[in-house]
């Protein structure tokens, strides 16, 4: 059966073997250029194999954007200390599906990433942290390190080159808050996953007190691909300030959600009318979140304008966070929607800050109350106020996260939260 | 989602639908249990912990569990970092983590026992009670939720006849929610131990239940 999420706009790269179960192979992998660029990188140097990267201009897949290369250069030089590469495969934000996709079909192509990266920021260990939930995907990762362990490209003396990198797949245990780089980092040294204070920073004191650096498993992907085919040829795709591809993880009321590799850059409108089909049912659009559940909703016409790229997403006042596009239709009760991203904000804060554990619960209480019909508008102003005061106070931006989709809801869609106030009516279908 | 003109090639065909075997989702040589000893040290910290087969009274750390721990630590600079797999291979032999099993693990690792516990509260996955031998976990997070997660939550309750969080009389299943899973595109995900079911319908929740049942897994 062929892999049905494709389209003839996508630009498959990282995805090209989707759906081909021999791609996890080690043998298949090797045999259709795999460890290639890892051979290369060993030739390169450290040094070279981050200008190129920094040459790809390669922004962070996990949802901040930061550039790839730069993020390697700050780790020290010749520290005389143990550096640790971590990769962040803890996928839990809503709405988010890429990660799993790319290590369940090919996960050769995220250790060569892995490999590449950690010779080039001086590192001798890398730990995958993968999602705990994520059984199956543990598996086939595990028996890609061990394939690879025992073919020598992990190990002593890496295909000759001299080069030793060990990799460890670290599982975790069930808590959003892990993919939060501090987070992770605590989580992996066996306490609760609650994120640090910064500075200093993870290239300073990072995993077990190490300079550290940890990128999203689509960025290391990537790397992969820049490494072989050169920063240059990467640049070809997506727009000049957000190059490169990147996969879409659309979800909600579109006829064919998945996962699409689209150069940055495509516009929101294409992506779901000629990419997944057209709206469910011939629905209108209503909403759109654009890169998870932690950026802001934007409506049916700014979704109308809105380029997905780092810079396009902001001109229309969201963020493209991870990519991830959950579209809702006119029957969509966005009330019960943002209540139900809070509640899992609520859920997951770690408790350190108290205006994230207090104002997370308060603000899921009092949309509660309005979506059983007992708000009032005055609810309204106290959540802008509270949610206002929830930004920029805590260690991470998990309270941040709380504020985007309340404000942005109440400021494009306060009619229907004053129709549940004023009729104890619910907009859309129950 | 009546009108999506394509089954979703999750695991093993856990679409509910069943059609697809698991060479043609895996690959052939695709090992899905790893030996009981970790395997190679690299990967020996990720074993299924949702297992089935729960034995509250087995012994922990013995034989083959020995070993994997012993390489679990030979993974990471200090002994507390092994702090996460440990619990998770108490889980898998026990099903869930008693006040003795967090202890042993505080013996083993030489942390307190009380640190041990404050841990294990912090992640979702491990089990502080014990739960049914089918763990089920529906997504009913956003994009679950738009395509109607809390009617398969309603229907899974209905049919094991059970409330929220408890275990049903058979001691089959226990039926929670679950914060996102990370299957977005493939709405309603349910985790029933160890195993992803995805576009799971209300309809074909019986259907689920009884498959598990007739299987005895």
């Amino acid at each position: 059966m062929a892999y049905p999420y494709v389209s003839e706009h996508e630009v498959r790269v990282l995805s090209r073997h989707f759906g081909d179960p021999q791609q996890r192979r080690i043998d298949t992998y090797v045999e259709r250029g795999g460890y290639q660029a890892l051979r290369k990188a060993f030739d390169m140097g450290p040094e070279k194999v981050i200008e190129e990267v920094k040459a790809s201009g390669l922004r962070g897949r996990g949802g901040a954007g930061f550039p790839t290369g730069v993020k390697w250069s700050f780790m020290p030089k010749d520290s005389g200390r143990p550096h640790y590469l971590l990769c962040n495969a803890d996928e839990s934000e809503p709405g988010t599906f890429k990660d799993r996709e790319l290590i369940r079909w090919d996960p050769h192509q995220l250790i060569e990433g892995c490999l590449i990266g950690a010779y080039a920021i001086g590192a001798g260990h890398v730990y995958i942290y993968c999602r705990g939930e994520f059984f199956e995907v543990n598996q086939i990762l595990a028996r890609a390190v061990e394939d690879a362990y025992a073919k020598g490209y992990i190990g002593k003396d890496i295909m000759g080159s001299g080069n030793d990198l060990e990799l460890t797949v670290h599982q975790g245990a069930g808590a959003y808050i892990c993919g939060e780089e501090t987070g992770l980092m605590n989580s992996l040294e066996g306490r609760r996953g609650q994120p640090r204070v910064k500075p200093p920073f993870p290239a300073a004191v990072g995993a077990f007190g190490m300079p550290s650096t940890i990128n999203n498993v689509e960025t290391l992907a990537a790397v992969t691909h820049i490494v072989d085919n050169g920063g240059e040829w990467y640049r070809q795709y997506g727009t000049e300030k957000s190059p490169g591809t990147k996969l879409f993880c659309v979800s909600g009321h579109v006829r064919k959600p998945g996962n699409y590799e689209l150069p940055l850059g495509f516009p929101l409108t294409q992506l779901i009318e000629d990419v997944c089909g057209g709206m469910r049912d011939g629905n209108a659009l209503k909403a759109v979140i654009p890169g998870g559940s932690s950026v802001p909703i934007i409506n049916a016409e700014e979704a109308s304008r809105c380029s997905l790229d780092y810079e396009g997403c902001v001109e229309v006042g969201t963020m493209l966070g991870c990519a991830s596009v959950i579209v809702m239709d006119e029957t969509t009760d966005i009330v019960k929607q943002v209540r139900r991203m809070v509640d899992f904000y609520a859920h997951e804060s770690c408790g350190q800050c108290t205006p994230c554990r207090e104002g997370s619960a308060w603000t899921a209480k009092i949309l509660r109350r309005i979506e059983d019909g007992r708000g009032t508008e005055e609810d309204l102003d106290v959540l802008m106020e509270m949610t206002q005061q929830m930004v920029g106070t805590t260690i991470c931006v998990l309270s941040d996260s709380v504020a985007a989709p309340v404000q942005s809801s109440i400021t494009k869609f306060r009619d229907e939260y004053l129709a549940l106030i004023r009729r104890g009516e619910r907009v859309g279908a129950a | 989602m009546s009108d999506v003109p394509f089954k979703n090639p999750g695991w093993a065909g856990n679409t509910g639908e069943f059609d697809l075997s698991e060479e043609q989702v895996r690959g052939d040589d695709f090992v899905g249990d790893r030996p009981r000893d970790g395997g190679h040290a690299s990967g020996a910290g990720t074993l299924p912990y949702m297992l089935a087969e729960k034995a509250p009274e087995a012994p922990l750390f013995e034989g083959e569990y020995r070993e994997r721990f012993e390489k679990i630590l030979t993974r990471y600079p200090t002994k507390q970092a092994a702090l996460l797999p440990t619990l998770a291979m108490a889980q898998e032999v026990r099903g869930h983590l008693s006040p003795e099993s967090m202890d042993r693990v505080a013996e083993l690792l030489e942390l307190s026992p009380a640190y041990v516990r404050g841990v294990a509260t912090f992640y979702t996955m491990y089990n502080k009670r014990p739960v049914g031998r089918h763990l089920v976990q529906v997504c009913t997070n956003i994009s679950c939720n738009l395509n109607g997660a809390d009617e398969v939550v309603e229907a899974f309750l209905r049919y094991t006849d059970t409330e929220l969080g408890e275990t049903s009389k058979d001691g089959n299943f226990t039926v929670i929610e679950a914060e996102c899973l990370a299957a977005c595109g493939f709405p309603t995900c349910v985790q029933i131990n160890s195993r992803y079911f995805e576009n799971v319908t209300p309809d074909q929740v019986a259907r689920i239940c009884e498959h598990l049942k007739s299987q005895g897994e």
